[in-house]
């Protein structure tokens, strides 16, 4: 903004409005992914109210909430991979993975829940460090590495659990999944705060600089390795949380349900902001656009779209997302 | 040929093609070893057939990945092809170039706008692609009822699939038609200016467009082509097969990637060339058949699959270290 259009403002609105219009700018893709969830949910309720003739209740919230924890936590996870430049593909083949062994060793006793819901974390962690270290140590492309990885994890999974099946004891289901209340916003706001705290911690200030430029954040001392490292393991134990939230939800397992999580994680943090050239965008956007990504089912479903044509409108709405999301980029850079 | 002119001739890409081949045919001998028989006549066409599918969709990625992009939309453009050209042809020899035509227009124009997303409007081509994958599955499995539409159910005519399946010298001539997708695809990338814009904005887009490249024309082009050959892919494997199922171009996606690289595509741009990605083609097919040979169990070849896609990637689809 030019200087004479300041001048004759009064001298203390001047820092303020800056202030302002300089958190509008730098949370513009987050703040554009709470309006795209406000419109949906406004959407949503409408049409509910014109099909079913009365107002969503405690029922569609719960279920909405379980729907999108698995998701949440996967995109979460997407997130921290995709800021530092790279991508996961093998989101759904450690879902599938940790779905399947949590399915299979669940028994109705605490220390078996607590020591399973560990296990199948390090197990997820575990992969991701295979992920990492080959993109970071063997120097090789994320997209090819994920790929490969997916078809192994996808492979591991199958060969845990080769038919749906499993079963998960009822109180497990009711802490991750409640069917009677969303207590699984818990969740959300658990991740919301660790992704505050992790945003302020050496590690995620390391992450956030490689993927805005490597060459200068190592020059300016960061370990990019280990950064790059760690943020595939953070990816593979949030995916792992996601598998054990699907099968708390669908209380069983079944190896391939994990599949579409790894284009959905993909199409909810673009939604949610996250710039898929690194170094911008927060797992907070990421948590965002599970929810949108789980309305617009809903709003499909509600609004008796043929389900067939589901994945049409998500990759309409991708598209829509991403435009909007550069285009209104594009003339914040412009006016500021 | 002197040493050194040898030395010369043996460039990193050259390099990487030979291996390629020398893969294959390492293992065609341990799968001879493994069954006897693997390595004669009969196997080896078997082989080269499959492989010829997964080099047409190769064709395309090659195209793309050698811009940098990369191309998604593979398995749904694929199968959308195969099933447009069953319900458009209804099994009729006379209807069969209406379809054709309708089938390839079908799949050049997803592809070009692909193109128009990524060059117009900056979309990342990862999730142009994704997008377009999703649009063409919802279209494809709503226009034909979750495939419950009577037309689905058509064969493919006559005409298409003795095109593929019969043989000329003792040669099926669906490997006739790779052997020309080969040769027409070589030539238009080492010998035409395009050829030379795809690889300048492969290189440096900026640079190129500076030198007087029309980048966004080179791009929409190039996902046009991508389209293009998915959609040939899928007429030639319902033409093989006879019908159209669901999911049926979902193992293309990984096919044709891992093809490129292993033939020693860069997967960031600038060099590669299709002889390579083919060769990729065949490497990849034989071990997945080595896999069958051995009786190995759906999650086993999966695994394996992965492992030896890392294995080959680590030998040599490294970054130059301080990248």
């Amino acid at each position: 903004m030019p200087s004479e259009a300041l001048a004759d403002r009064p001298a203390i609105a001047k820092p303020r409005r800056r202030a302002l219009t300089h958190g509008l700018t730098q949370n513009a893709p987050v703040l554009l992914a709470l309006t795209m969830l406000i419109v949906s949910l406004v959407l949503y309720v409408a049409i509910f109210l014109l099909t079913q003739h009365h107002l969503p209740g405690g029922f569609e919230i719960t279920t909405t909430v379980n729907d999108t924890m698995p998701l949440a936590a996967a995109a979460a996870g997407q997130t921290l991979v995709v800021l530092t430049r790279g991508i996961d593909l093998s989101v759904g083949g450690i879902i599938d993975m940790s779905n399947a062994i949590a399915a299979v060793t669940l028994r109705d006793t605490p220390a078996s829940m607590s020591l399973v819901t560990v296990m199948v974390l390090l197990i997820g962690a575990a992969a991701g460090l295979v992920n990492g270290l080959l993109v970071a140590v063997g120097r090789l492309q994320p997209i090819l590495v994920t790929l490969a990885t997916l078809s192994i994890f996808q492979g591991i999974a199958i060969r845990i659990l080769p038919q749906p099946g499993g079963s998960v004891p009822q109180i497990y289901t009711n802490i991750l999944a409640n069917p009677n209340a969303p207590w699984s916003l818990v969740y959300i706001a658990l991740l919301g705060a660790l992704w505050w705290a992790f945003r302020r911690s050496s590690l995620g200030v390391a992450i956030l600089a490689i993927g805005n430029d490597p060459m200068a954040a190592s020059s300016n001392g960061i370990n990019v390795v280990r950064a790059r490292v760690m943020a595939y393991v953070l990816a593979g134990m949030l995916a792992a949380a996601g598998g054990l939230f699907l099968a708390a939800s669908a209380t069983g397992g079944d190896a391939t349900t994990g599949d579409s999580f790894t284009l959905r994680s993909i199409v909810a943090i673009v939604l949610g902001g996250v710039s898929l050239f690194g170094g911008r965008g927060s797992a907070v956007g990421g948590i965002i656009g599970a929810f949108i990504t789980i309305m617009i089912a809903n709003l499909l479903f509600f609004a008796h779209v043929n389900q067939l044509y589901e994945s049409f409108f998500e990759g309409v709405f991708l598209l829509i997302a991403v435009v909007a999301a550069s285009g209104i980029g594009y003339l914040a850079r412009r006016r500021a | 040929m002197s040493v050194m002119a040898m030395r010369q001739w043996l460039t990193v890409g050259r390099r990487r093609v030979l291996y390629a081949c020398g893969a294959a045919i390492l293992l065609f001998a341990v799968g001879n070893v493994l069954r006897p028989g693997f390595a004669g006549l009969a196997s080896v066409e078997a082989v080269l057939v499959v492989a010829s599918f997964v080099g047409l969709v190769a064709a395309g990625q090659t195209f793309v990945i050698l811009i940098g992009g990369i191309d998604l939309s593979v398995p749904w453009i694929l199968n959308a092809a195969a099933i447009l050209l069953v319900t458009s042809s209804l099994g009729e020899n006379i209807r069969a170039p209406y379809a054709l035509l309708l089938t390839l227009g079908m799949g050049a124009l997803a592809g070009m706008v692909n193109g128009l997303g990524i060059a117009l409007l900056g979309v990342p081509a990862v999730v142009m692609t994704l997008a377009m994958n999703g649009i063409m599955q919802g279209l494809t499995l709503g226009l034909s009822g979750g495939m419950t539409c009577s037309a689905c159910a058509s064969y493919a005519p006559p005409l298409i699939q003795q095109a593929v399946h019969d043989r000329l010298l003792g040669i099926p001539m669906a490997l006739y038609l790779w052997l020309a997708v080969i040769l027409i695809v070589s030539f238009v990338l080492s010998l035409t200016m395009f050829g030379r814009a795809t690889y300048a904005v492969g290189t440096n887009p900026r640079a190129s467009y500076l030198a007087g490249v029309n980048v966004s024309a080179i791009t929409v082009t190039l996902y046009a082509l991508s389209g293009l050959f998915s959609a040939l892919a899928g007429i030639i494997l319902v033409g093989f097969g006879g019908q159209a199922s669901l999911g049926m171009g979902d193992p293309y996606l990984f096919q044709s990637i891992a093809a490129v690289v292993i033939g020693g595509v860069y997967i960031l741009g600038g060099r590669g060339s299709y002889v390579g990605a083919a060769a990729g083609a065949v490497t990849l097919v034989t071990l997945v058949s080595v896999l069958l040979t051995m009786n190995m169990p759906d999650y086993g070849r999966s695994i394996t699959y992965g492992v030896i896609i890392l294995m080959l990637l680590l030998l040599y689809g490294r970054e130059e270290a301080g990248s």
